[in-house]
């Protein structure tokens, strides 16, 4: 899914999103991703998953990814899991 | 005072540095090619990820054109005879790598300068001395006057900006944007980036002015991988070994790098290479591991402890890392000096090993003292050095933070603290460095820091916070000023043993500039001044600049000439215009002996203004001449100076020399395109619209008047003079009596207002639109009209303002002669040419048109005697008949014959007036009798009785009453 999602009306509302990357990316870059959580695909990608807190937040993250030169795949605004609180990394 | 190169900021020349083209690089022609074609267009933009070999390719290709053979194709080289190649093309690249402190425009437009510099040693020197003013002018503004500089160097040139992916400010993008729109013919911009830049990159590549070398392009090929594998890395790698990795890494040249380090020495090639082929992993993140693991502890160790340096040098690093292992340990046996026991703290040696290795080490100067990893190997390494040592992080940048202070690289120094989170030491230090930022006009990186700082932080600090305050208060932020002003004011106030812990701002008081302390009363006061001119506060501005002179010494001219400025222009806000001149005199000179010339030649403005508000035309004329003398010696163009023309222009037009006016005006414009400082285009725009008035454009008057109601900026000098008010004056002489008691209503503004100089032309106006609403037999209005125009008349005689004095003297003689009363007019009439006269007034009679040419001849006859004056100003009303072409210009001064510009004739008349029927038709608008008509046109009753009946038969109507308000609606007069 080559989509990048965006909800202009609540832009300035921390959300939670998850950015696929090509490529397996290991834990030790999840201080540098601002603690979003690392996850392997099978499909031999990675997700970065977790709570942002606004746009400019987010467009920092894409820098840090357009800086390790990983592709990115897509970039996806999810709604928080009920069961979870915003904060709260799995 | 001179500016001089001194005061630029401390560039760090590796910033500047061409970087040297690797000996080992693959050579790749292909490439080359394509940036030598590229010189023909205007930009080339290198664009890919991390690890494609940007920077490499470009400064290889510099190299290259260094060869003797230097035509770019734009120009003639110069002779290769006399001079040495290398030194020719050297000196025709300007190389600037950008780095995150670039996006504060002043610090990005200081490093352009200096790299131009590099390449023509004075320019840019002007714009140099405008980076050193207070309010730094738009980027574009000093961009135009860069390029104008550049466009006059004999030969081509090529600027290559690296790294801009780096910059995220919009001001710095806009300015690139500029530079890209305007870049002159022999100029050519390389730009080196991750990510593509905010240009309009779509039509620079239909138009063909772009050259674009993306991944695509960069990534190695299987001839070039091999090449760099076996040659350039020393691997003697099978053809299928080769193939393998350059399918794994895609052509990716880092990745292809990384894999070689791992392969040097390996045991199992064909182990490794397999291993890695098949696995999918991050292959930085594969492969980074596999390199660290291979290198020696102590090496490792200091590859992760230096990876959160920016810069690397040896001391810088002897200092961050913590080993004090011997030499031989490091693993470069084969190198190890003469005493094999030296204690490493030899970091030096280490990063030439490492250069020499392809370890990822870029060198930044000639004498291999700074280097910088890599950018995305230091993000792998410092990665590594969360996950392994995260307690170690903050204390290694510490040590980086006390190395750069010791080194007096406060910036540096500022960023290691923040970035250990040590904020009181990045505190303490940002508060030494506040004098030298301030003087480098660099408050966009001071204001970052503060924002960085914890708010608790900052209140424990009186002269932090009101560094604050001024920094809000420069970027009109004003909300936030007053909050920071009192932390401040409380650690003054209250005695260290009367300090109640609940009250306080913070714990403790911190001070680390004792002498910025003891100034700290005067600095408050200045920012307590500003803030309230801003919010029109007159009183508490008088009160804190008075405080200001009071605490400041004598020697600090700048606290000084800014405190006395705020009290010129709450003098002239109020009205006390003697008062404001003196005040803002004495500010100016103060500024000038501070050095700070752009204020003070802008100042020259604001003090003309006030003469002509006083009534003295030739005084403001000298003020403008002195500041163009100012600024013609500084040699440099400088802001304010095509500003200095429009107000020549306006003097000009007021003493009736059109054509010097709109020379002036053409000047101003000129100055403004040749040297990119061009003037304030509202004001200019008021003065143009003043020009097509006289000249009896109204439409293309109310068209500028428009643009420059859109452009007006608001400063803290009083807008005395609103444009709206300006509008409202010509749509009275149009007749748009309607609009124009529109505006009255809609401004809320009444004959009853109280009065204020701040409003006194606003009030001008007003009267003068009741008196054209009394001319549609509206008898109250004229009453009204008169009542204003005495208490007008009395509170600017009050406030010696001559300039309102002479005006409202000729509208109360208008009103009375309107009034049929012409020896009640004649008496304000006579007080107004005794004002006017010595300052050469024109305008401000001519523009009332015929009934005040007729009241000056109705003078004439009363005193017997031809005023010379006078007569200057009826043959003035003339000359505008002989602009339009009617007219004998010698009869009708000796007759005194006014006649009016040519109205728009409206299409629903079928036969058109003529202008002596016009004329006529004027002055059946006003109360003159029919004989007296007859006198003021010096024709026959008769004649006026003819004219008259044709009028009333050309507009169907059979009054005179009628005629008029046809008239009116027609928009004939």
């Amino acid at each position: 899914m080559h989509t990048i999602h965006t909800a202009t009306s609540d832009q300035d509302e921390p959300g939670r999103y998850e950015i696929r990357l090509k490529g397996q990316l290991e834990a030790r870059w999840a201080d540098w991703f601002a603690g979003l959580s690392i996850t392997w695909e099978d499909s031999g990608e990675t997700l970065l998953t977790g709570p942002v807190a606004d746009q400019a937040a987010l467009h920092g993250l894409l820098r840090k990814v357009r800086d390790l030169g990983l592709p990115l795949v897509s970039v996806r605004r999810i709604e928080p899991e009920p069961a979870q609180r915003p904060d709260d990394n799995p | 005072m001179v500016y001089t190169r001194r005061m630029v900021p401390p560039l760090v020349a590796t910033k500047l540095f061409v970087p040297a083209p690797r000996p080992s690089a693959v050579p790749r022609p292909r490439l080359i090619a394509r940036l030598d074609a590229g010189l023909h267009r205007t930009l080339t933009l290198v664009a890919a990820p991390a690890g494609f070999g940007k920077t490499t390719l470009v400064s290889a290709w510099v190299a290259h054109l260094r060869l003797p053979i230097l035509d770019f194709g734009l120009g003639t080289p110069e002779e290769p005879s006399t001079q040495n190649p290398q030194s020719i093309i050297q000196n025709r690249v300007a190389w600037l790598s950008l780095d995150a402190g670039d996006n504060d425009p002043a610090r990005f437009l200081a490093y352009l300068v200096a790299a131009f510099q590099t390449i023509a040693p004075t320019i840019g020197e002007g714009v140099l001395a405008v980076l050193q003013a207070p309010h730094l002018p738009p980027p574009e503004v000093i961009l135009t006057a860069l390029l104008n500089e550049l466009t006059a160097l004999p030969n081509p040139c090529i600027l290559v900006l690296d790294d801009y992916h780096v910059i995220d400010a919009a001001p710095v993008d806009h300015a690139l944007a500029f530079l890209v729109e305007h870049l002159p013919p022999q100029m050519h911009l390389v730009m080196v980036t991750r990510e593509d830049p905010p240009l309009p990159l779509a039509r620079l590549r239909a138009r063909g002015q772009l050259t674009e070398l993306r991944a695509a392009d960069l990534r190695f090929t299987p001839a070039e991988a091999a090449a760099f594998l076996n040659s350039a890395m020393g691997l003697q790698l099978s053809a299928e070994a080769i193939a393998a990795l350059e399918d794994r890494t895609e052509g990716w040249i880092a990745g292809l790098q990384l894999a070689a380090l791992s392969l040097q020495g390996h045991q199992d090639v064909p182990g490794f290479i397999r291993a890695f082929a098949g696995d999918h992993r991050y292959i930085v993140d594969y492969l980074v591991a596999e390199v660290l693991q291979r290198q020696p502890a102590p090496l490792r160790s200091f590859l992760l402890q230096t990876a959160i340096l920016d810069r690397l040098n040896g001391p810088l690093c002897d200092a961050v890392t913590d080993f004090g292992l011997p030499i031989s340990d490091f693993g470069f046996e084969n190198q190890t000096p003469q005493n094999p026991k030296l204690k490493v703290q030899n970091s030096q040696m280490l990063l030439e090993q490492l250069e020499r290795g392809n370890f990822f080490v870029v060198p930044l100067d000639d004498q291999r003292q700074w280097y910088r990893y890599h950018h995305l190997f230091a993000d792998v390494l410092a990665a590594h050095l969360r996950a392994e040592q995260p307690d170690q992080v903050a204390t290694l940048h510490r040590r980086a933070s006390a190395w750069y202070a010791q080194h007096g690289a406060s910036s540096d120094a500022i960023h290691h603290a923040l970035a250990a989170e040590d904020f009181a030491r990045a505190a303490d230090l940002v508060e030494l460095a506040v004098p030298a930022m301030s003087r480098r006009r660099q408050g966009a990186t001071l204001l970052g820091w503060l924002t960085a700082l914890p708010s608790a932080v900052i209140r424990a600090r009186p002269v932090l916070s009101v560094t604050y305050a001024h920094l809000l208060l420069d970027g009109g932020e004003i909300a936030g000023v007053e909050a920071h002003l009192q932390d401040a004011e409380w650690w003054l106030d209250t005695p260290a043993d009367r300090r109640v812990q609940s009250d306080a701002p913070a714990a403790a008081m911190v001070v680390m500039d004792e002498e910025a302390l003891r100034r700290l009363p005067g600095a408050i006061a200045v920012a307590r001044a500003g803030l309230a001119l801003a919010r029109g506060d007159v009183a508490a501005t008088v009160t804190y600049a008075r405080r200001v002179l009071d605490l400041v010494p004598t020697d600090d001219h700048l606290s000084r000439g800014g405190a006395a400025g705020f009290l010129g222009l709450a003098a002239w806000t109020s009205g006390d215009l003697a008062t404001a001149h003196r005040a803002y005199a004495e500010g100016m000179a103060d500024l000038q002996v501070a050095g700070n010339i752009a204020d003070t030649i802008g100042g020259a403005i604001t003090l003309a203004d006030i003469r002509m508000a006083q009534g003295r035309l030739r005084e403001a004329m000298r003020i403008y001449a002195r500041g163009l003398q100012l600024a013609a010696e500084q040699g440099a163009p400088i802001l304010h100076t095509a500003d200095l023309s429009v107000g020549m222009s306006a003097i000009h037009a007021e003493q009736n020399d059109l054509d010097a006016a709109t020379q002036h005006l053409r000047t101003s414009q000129a100055f403004g395109e040749r040297t990119g400082f061009p003037p304030n285009r509202s004001r200019w725009c008021v003065a143009m619209a003043r020009i097509r008035q006289t000249q009896g454009d109204l439409d293309g008057a109310l068209d500028l008047l428009d643009e420059a109601e859109r452009r007006y900026v608001r400063t803290f000098a009083p807008n005395v003079r609103p444009v709206a008010a300006l509008k409202t004056r010509v749509w009275v002489v149009q007749g748009k009596v309607g609009d124009a008691l529109g505006w009255v209503r809609d401004q809320g503004l009444s004959v009853e207002d109280a009065l204020s100089y701040l409003h006194e032309f606003t009030h001008i106006t007003v009267a003068r639109v009741l008196m054209a609403r009394a001319q549609g037999g509206h008898n109250q209005s004229m009453r009204e009209a008169i009542g204003l125009l005495e208490r007008l008349l009395h509170a600017a005689e009050a406030g010696e303002r001559t300039g309102s004095v002479i005006e409202i003297l000729l509208l109360q003689a208008l009103a009375h002669q309107t009034r049929g009363d012409i020896p009640a007019a004649l008496g304000p009439l006579s007080r107004a040419l005794a004002l006017a006269e010595p300052e050469g007034y024109v305008r401000l009679f001519v523009d009332e048109g015929p009934p005040m040419a007729a009241l000056l001849g109705r003078r004439q006859d009363a005193g017997g005697r031809m005023q010379p004056y006078a007569t200057q100003l009826l043959a003035a009303f003339v000359q505008d008949t002989g602009t339009w072409g009617h007219g004998d210009t010698a009869t009708a001064v000796q007759a005194h014959v006014p006649v009016s510009p040519p109205p728009h004739i409206p299409m629903s008349l079928a036969e058109p007036l003529s202008q002596r029927e016009l004329a006529v038709l004027r002055l059946l608008k006003t109360e003159l009798s029919g004989p007296e008509i007859a006198r003021a046109l010096v024709i026959g009753l008769s004649t006026v009785r003819t004219y008259t009946k044709s009028i009333y038969g050309k507009l169907n109507v059979n009054t005179r009453r009628a005629a008029v308000k046809r008239a009116e609606a027609l928009g004939l007069i």
